[in-house]
């Protein structure tokens, strides 16, 4: 029991990612004959993880000519064109590789460089998520305009729809039996001396409580530094990290030396859970599975 | 050496030194009335200390008052603008470092600076600089120079500025102390003949008392923060530095016969006693 | 003429000869190549008032250069020509070497204030107009620029006199205060503040436009006739503010004068590209190492070496990671605090 409890759901996504792929492979096979023809050459510039994620979805990666720093699954869209880090882009150099269209999330900028990109003819598609299901589908739709993929796009979107609706029935009957959900915390960025952990408004957050989690910590929002006696009084069940940042800050050695998390049943237990955070935070297609997936490791702790 | 005492250039009405200096703010203010004609010559001596700063810069209209008042000219501070100030009346502070390493060349045209800029500038400054024994120096940047040289440079400085007006005030503070023998009588006689040519009065902190005695006519003695006494410069005035000191001073006379003044050694003090 | 005399003799068409060369490099390179075509099309943009059927004859290369590249290459040269003489002007009144707006706290100061408005405007119902809004930032960052200098200047009084490390001390405080400020903002604010926020820190020619280009350009104008004035009289503070006023000089209106046209400079340039530092610093004194201390001289050169040190600096920042872009304010750091350290090395062996 005093083993690293290391639920880092790899087990699971492998087998959720090979249904999903083989999904993605069925669908296309169907669809292509209805796939509408792309008359004008498209170049697409994509920023934002989950957006590129839609586009490969939607097997129109054949448009892409760039992408953002985030934009790493599938692992080939690493190998486009960097326009850089998505609040810092650069008018001069998405305009270098001639697009015709680009897709950003809200955090796309700075407004000025965009404004400079639109009045240069670029069409400009802006898709927040608002941290919630419904974002994701206007962003499978949104993408799907913008590419002229409609209804292939309606098509994801239903498989979506359907596969969300098990998902939350899932939840519904756990919610019944349990007496009180999990409490977690999401650590943002650890160093010796600073915790950065989630609170309200944020897709963290949201996608505890799509998980039937609650969130440990309460009262304020975005994401805030904790003292030691606040991560006391929180009393985590459970720790939930992205992979990325439990490299940058040192592993898991370093996670369980922070101060204050020792005097907690998630300290006590050593229960952290780790995911991808493209994955986890990013409202893309793989948040489904990715809710079911925390789901599953929040009931096993 | 003989100054023209027509005009009146300079009055100090009823001020007091001890307000605005650090030392005695407990003592009883003791204001003086003073006098200063066109073409005069006053030294101020006084051990460290004791004010003579303080009273230069009040004759140089630096700070008002807080008694009594000083008239210039006819006008009180007020009623001067700083530019036309500048026209009058020229200080030779005791030390002032220049920033950045100026040129001699543009210190000495800064005393001029608050005129209308005139071609003859230049030919102003290397006369000034002749005149102070700096012309050597025009070339030089500010920061390569000795204590010496950094006061010649002051002083055509302030000749600079007083170059084309008559009847005008220079105050200069301790303007011998870094200059050797030979350089101290030069300066000194430049000085004068500067402001006999032009009928400028001269007001200067000396630390020298044979300085004063030789090339002064008044002397103004300052000792704790009050005006102790103003006085002719002549061998009657010896008791007087012998209180300010506080040292007994005996008088030699010189084969040309002007005396110098110079203390009795300790030694020699408690000989006669004996 | 010897080559040393020849560089002595008339230094400011070298510098104005050097930035023209650096802004045709500096033109041709980029993310986006530009043929000479593009460059034939200005006829298009000379006519006003831009119709839409120009807007949209100019495309690709031409629209990049004539939107995009120019606004942005004499955006950095204006900039940073302020950035310079600001420099000289505060290394002026502070009678020291080593003073610089960004050193000092007046950018900072800038910055602290047009974060405070940032998120205070986000509190804020929104019967502001949005044109109010675009004033309020600069007019913010001139107010936070000129408070410092105000504060600096009184400290400076009874600082000891002459005193690098005790200026210099004074501008660290600055800084640190106006960083806790613009901390406690970021703490407060919320995403999309935050995106507004990370802004200032690091500094970006990104988003230049002519508008701006034209603000710049007369701000610029006018500070140089004013100040040209009093260029004589600038160099009367290097003796001292006695020294000063007793040769005739009026230290309080001059002062005032120079702090008011350094916080405009200085602050409008914050409110515009975010944090720019160590150009007010470098400029000023490699003219002054170049041509001396005289101010009638180092004033208008600071502004020509100014520019041409950002130019250079924004170019390699477009340049060296396209299609990405590095903000502009590490190439200035990078060079700026190596040198910074090499001038502190300097004036404590000629005050030691």
């Amino acid at each position: 029991m005093d083993l690293a409890r290391l639920q880092s759901a790899g087990l699971l996504t492998r087998r959720q990612t090979l249904g999903y792929l083989a999904w993605c492979a069925a669908v296309p096979f169907a669809m292509r004959s209805t796939a509408t023809n792309a008359s004008v050459v498209k170049r697409v510039i994509c920023i934002g993880g989950a957006l590129t994620e839609i586009v490969y979805l939607l097997q129109a990666d054949a448009d892409l000519v760039g992408v953002d720093t985030t934009s790493l699954y599938p692992a080939m869209a690493k190998t486009l064109p960097s326009v850089g880090y998505a609040r810092q882009l650069s008018a001069e150099g998405i305009l270098s590789l001639a697009p015709s269209h680009l897709l950003a999330t809200e955090e796309a900028g700075p407004p000025a460089v965009l404004k400079q990109i639109a009045a240069a003819g670029v069409r400009m598609t802006v898709l927040p998520a608002h941290h919630q299901y419904e974002g994701l589908r206007q962003r499978v739709l949104g993408v799907g305009k913008v590419l002229e993929r409609s209804e292939f796009a309606q098509i994801i979107v239903q498989r979506l729809d359907s596969q969300w609706q098990q998902v939350r029935q899932q939840l519904a009957a756990q919610a019944l039996q349990r007496v009180r959900p999990v409490r977690v915390m999401f650590v943002l960025t650890h160093s010796p001396v600073q915790v950065l952990v989630a609170g309200a408004s944020t897709a963290a957050q949201a996608m505890l409580t799509y998980a039937g989690a609650t969130n440990a910590v309460r009262g304020f929002k975005g994401y805030k530094p904790l003292t030691p006696e606040a991560m006391i009084a929180a009393q985590p069940d459970c720790l939930l990290v992205t992979e990325q940042g439990l490299q940058a800050a040192g592993g898991l050695e370093a996670l369980y030396k922070l101060p204050g998390l020792a005097q907690t049943p998630a300290g006590r237990s050593q229960a952290v859970i780790t995911m991808d955070a493209l994955r986890l935070l990013g409202f893309g297609p793989r948040m489904p599975e990715a809710v079911l997936a925390l789901n599953q490791a929040f009931q096993g702790l | 050496m003989n100054g023209n005492l027509s005009a009146v250039l300079l009055k100090l009405n009823a001020v007091d030194l001890s307000y605005g200096t650090v030392c005695t703010a407990s003592q009883v203010p003791r204001p003086f009335t003073l006098h200063v004609s066109s073409g005069e010559r006053l030294a101020i001596l006084g051990p460290s200390g004791a004010g003579k700063s303080t009273l230069l810069r009040l004759m140089a209209l630096d700070f008002v008052p807080v008694m009594g008042e000083v008239i210039f000219k006819g006008r009180v501070r007020k009623g001067w603008t700083v530019a036309e100030l500048s026209h009058h009346r020229a200080v030779m502070p005791q030390n002032c470092s220049v920033a950045f390493g100026l040129d001699v060349h543009l210190v000495i045209a800064l005393g001029r600076v608050a005129r209308a800029f005139d071609p003859s500038l230049s030919d102003i400054v290397v006369a000034a600089a002749r005149l102070a024994r700096a012309d050597h120096l025009l070339s030089r940047r500010c920061d390569t120079l000795s204590g010496g040289e950094y006061a010649r440079v002051h002083l055509a400085r302030v000749f600079a500025q007083l170059w084309d007006v008559t009847e005008g005030l220079i105050l200069v503070d301790e303007p011998l102390a870094a200059l050797d023998l030979g350089l101290q009588d030069s300066i000194l006689q430049a000085l004068d003949r500067f402001a006999i040519d032009r009928q400028h009065a001269v007001v200067a902190v000396l630390h020298d008392v044979n300085h004063a005695l030789r090339a002064f006519d008044r002397l103004l003695l300052v000792k704790e923060g009050q005006l102790f006494a103003d006085l002719a410069s002549t061998q009657q005035a010896v008791p007087f530095f012998e209180s300010l000191y506080g040292l007994k001073l005996e008088c030699l006379r010189t084969a040309d016969n002007a005396f110098v003044v110079s203390p009795v050694s300790k030694r020699r003090q408690e000989a006669c006693t004996r | 003429m010897s080559p040393h005399a020849l560089l002595q003799a008339r230094p400011g068409w070298w510098l104005g000869a050097s930035l023209c060369l650096a802004l045709g490099f500096a033109v041709q390179l980029g993310a986006v190549p530009i043929t000479v075509t593009d460059w034939l099309l200005i006829h298009k943009v000379l006519e006003w008032p831009a119709t839409s059927e120009v807007s949209e004859a100019l495309s690709g290369g031409a629209h990049v250069l004539f939107n995009l590249r120019l606004p942005r290459l004499l955006l950095s040269v204006l900039v940073g020509a302020s950035l310079g003489v600001s420099g000289a002007l505060t290394q002026s009144l502070f009678r020291n070497p080593l003073a610089e707006p960004g050193l000092l706290g007046v950018s900072a100061g800038a910055a602290c204030a047009a974060a405070l408005t940032i998120v205070l405007i986000g509190e804020l119902p929104t019967i502001i107009v949005a044109e109010v809004r675009v004033l309020l930032l600069p007019l913010a960052a001139f107010t936070g620029a000129l408070v410092v200098c105000f504060s600096l200047e009184h400290m400076a009084r009874w600082i000891a006199p002459g005193s690098i490390a005790a200026l210099l001390l004074t501008g660290i405080a600055m800084n640190a205060l106006a960083g806790a400020v613009i901390g406690l903002c970021t703490y407060l604010a919320n995403d999309e503040q935050l995106r507004s926020l990370s802004f200032w820190t690091l500094g970006s020619l990104a988003g230049a436009q002519w508008l701006w280009v034209g603000l710049f350009a007369g701000l610029l104008g006018t500070g140089y006739c004013r100040l040209r004035r009093s260029m004589r009289t600038l160099n009367a503070l290097a003796l001292g503010e006695t020294a000063a006023r007793q040769i005739g000089v009026d230290v309080d209106t001059l002062r005032k004068q120079i702090i008011v046209w350094v916080a405009l400079l200085a602050g409008l340039a914050v409110a515009f590209c975010g944090m720019i530092s160590f150009v007010g610093l470098i400029a000023p004194h490699l003219v002054r190492l170049w041509v001396g201390p005289d101010q009638r001289q180092v004033l208008p050169l600071s502004m020509l070496l100014g520019g041409l040190l950002l130019l250079v600096a924004d170019t390699l920042a477009r340049v060296v990671a396209v299609p990405a872009e590095v903000p502009v304010g590490i190439f200035t750091a990078l060079v700026g605090a190596p040198f910074f350290f090499v001038l502190v090395r300097q004036a404590r062996v000629q005050a030691g």
